[in-house]
């Protein structure tokens, strides 16, 4: 993973500060399709587009615009938006240490890794380690883009996890909804408990992941009898992303608008 | 309140059929922002773009491709997707229960809430299936399809109710290793005042406790520019990162200042 990161900043607990670089922890892609234009199939990228002049707009020409009325708009630039909350917007301050066990999972939303940046290893190493040690989860709040976040910062296998957070104004509550009244059958909770007994494995979330995966490729396999696969045509890398926050702001909306 | 009834279905285990309705858990309300053309203030769309001519592609110009090795693509046509698209169905099959503490969070999606389907004459077993999750202390792994895509899942028992995850595909999941994390050796003292300073400052976790103040003011910036209010912009704050020579001091300060 060349990725210079979504976002880059110093984590710190009380005295010690550590240069990171938030990364993804979640690639959907892998086992997706990919759109590819017809005619050269090339395959597409998603860009901003000016519907006005019909071009294509780079990063560094794009600002945020918050509607106020129709095609009014206040305008934010990076640094405004910064400067909201400007001692969160760089740094990723652990409040508390907490033990994860106390956090409901509905409070989790998405989780991301953190990585040390040059100087940062060691400290980055020893977080780790005691987190992994004591059990223990860091509780920080840091911006980035426009959101601010509530996140949690585990050790996962030798590295720092970082898990965006609902806040408890966003988690309904779930006590309205109704239980099912009336008496359990004793002997229909017996039943159904012998059957979970019989049922019980180890967690292998592997094996789902290769069924779908089989799925797709059954379907590639009769495909490729037929037809041989399609060349792209080779394309110079794109010198630039833009600003990691952009792109980071762009994937986030774009998770948003994922059905689900 | 939990949001609105989003489906309905039974969950299927052994012999056992529980009708369920699907709620939704979380209600996210955030300030929207668009993305303008700097110079014209021209809302901007999405466009998918061709990497080779860097032209926009309209929807009918596009197909969908597998990659089966580096930039070479199976086609796929929309009829044949169609045929493995799953088949519309009310069941949330069960295929396993695990100890819920196998679970990698890593692996948690969305969470909705369960309720009993009472419309159904012949559901029940709710409850009883609540209580044996909860006794036993497992979640069913389980798979469904809603809205022409297919889902895998935990059933988990919480409190009297009953809540359903959308878990990750282990696929999806990017293996620390790749990270390339290289090894730092450590010294004991180093490990033992860092767990220490730890255990000082531990807390109790109380989500109610933290509100997005960001929010707020960011809502008070944008009024404040809406005035046409000068705003002053404050650089944001950085850390001098801790240098690896002065980390045992920085962890021997921090005790002392928890202390």
């Amino acid at each position: 993973m060349a990725s210079q990161g979504i976002w880059s900043g110093t984590i710190s607990f009380s005295l010690v500060a550590i240069p990171v670089r938030l990364v993804k922890a979640i690639d959907p892609g892998r086992v997706s399709f990919r759109l590819l234009h017809k005619k050269d199939y090339s395959p597409l990228a998603r860009r901003m587009f000016c519907p006005e002049e019909e071009t294509m707009v780079p990063p560094d020409e794009i600002i945020r615009g918050y509607e106020i009325g129709p095609d009014q708009y206040i305008l934010m630039t990076d640094e405004e938006l910064e400067s909201v909350s400007p001692e969160r917007s760089r740094t990723i301050e652990i409040i508390d240490f907490i033990d994860m066990k106390e956090v409901d999972p509905v409070y989790y939303d998405h989780p991301y890794y953190l990585v040390p940046s040059k100087g940062g290893e060691k400290a980055y190493r020893l977080l780790v380690e005691v987190m992994h040690r004591t059990k223990k989860a860091g509780l920080a709040k840091f911006v980035l883009a426009e959101r601010e976040y509530l996140v949690a910062v585990t050790p996962r296998d030798g590295a720092l996890a970082l898990t965006t957070l609902h806040y408890s104004e966003e988690v309904l509550p779930d006590e309205d909804l109704p239980p099912q009244k009336g008496k359990i059958a004793a002997e229909e909770e017996s039943r159904i408990r012998k059957t979970i007994e019989h049922m019980i494995e180890d967690f292998d979330p592997g094996k789902y992941a290769d069924e779908r995966r089989k799925k797709l490729m059954d379907l590639l396999a009769t495909k490729a009898k037929d037809k041989a696969p399609v060349e792209a045509p080779v394309v110079e890398e794109e010198e630039e992303e833009g600003p990691a926050d952009l792109v980071a702001a762009l994937e986030e909306s774009m998770r948003k608008v994922k059905p689900h | 309140m939990a949001g609105a009834t989003i489906w309905k279905g039974y969950i299927h285990f052994g012999a056992t059929d529980v009708p369920v309705k699907l709620h939704t858990a979380v209600r996210e309300e955030r300030i929207q922002f668009h993305l303008l053309h700097r110079r014209d203030r021209i809302r901007l769309r999405q466009q998918m773009v061709c990497g080779y001519e860097k032209q926009p592609v309209p929807s009918e110009e596009q197909c969908k491709g597998f990659e089966v090795e580096d930039g070479k693509y199976v086609i796929v046509d929309p009829a044949e997707l169609e045929q493995i698209a799953p088949e519309s169905s009310r069941m949330i099959e069960v295929h396993e229960f695990v100890k819920t503490g196998q679970i990698d969070p890593i692996f948690l999606d969305r969470l909705y809430y369960l309720e009993p389907d009472t419309s159904d004459i012949q559901g029940k077993g709710f409850n009883a299936l609540v209580r044996a999750l909860k006794e036993l202390d497992v979640a069913g792994i389980c798979t469904w399809s809603m809205r022409k895509r297919s889902y895998f899942g935990a059933l988990q028992a919480r409190g009297k109710m009953l809540r359903l995850s959308t878990l990750r595909y282990a696929d999806e999941v990017i293996p620390v290793r790749s990270l390339e994390l290289k090894d730092v050796p450590l010294s004991e003292k180093e490990l033992k005042i860092g767990s220490e300073l730890i255990e000082k400052l531990t807390a109790p976790f109380e989500p109610g406790k933290f509100e997005n103040e960001h929010q707020k003011k960011l809502q008070e910036m944008i009024e404040k520019k809406a005035r046409g209010e000068k705003i002053v912009v404050l650089a944001p704050r950085r850390l001098k990162p801790t240098g690896e020579d002065q980390l045992l001091r920085a962890l021997e300060a921090s005790l002392k200042k928890a202390a």
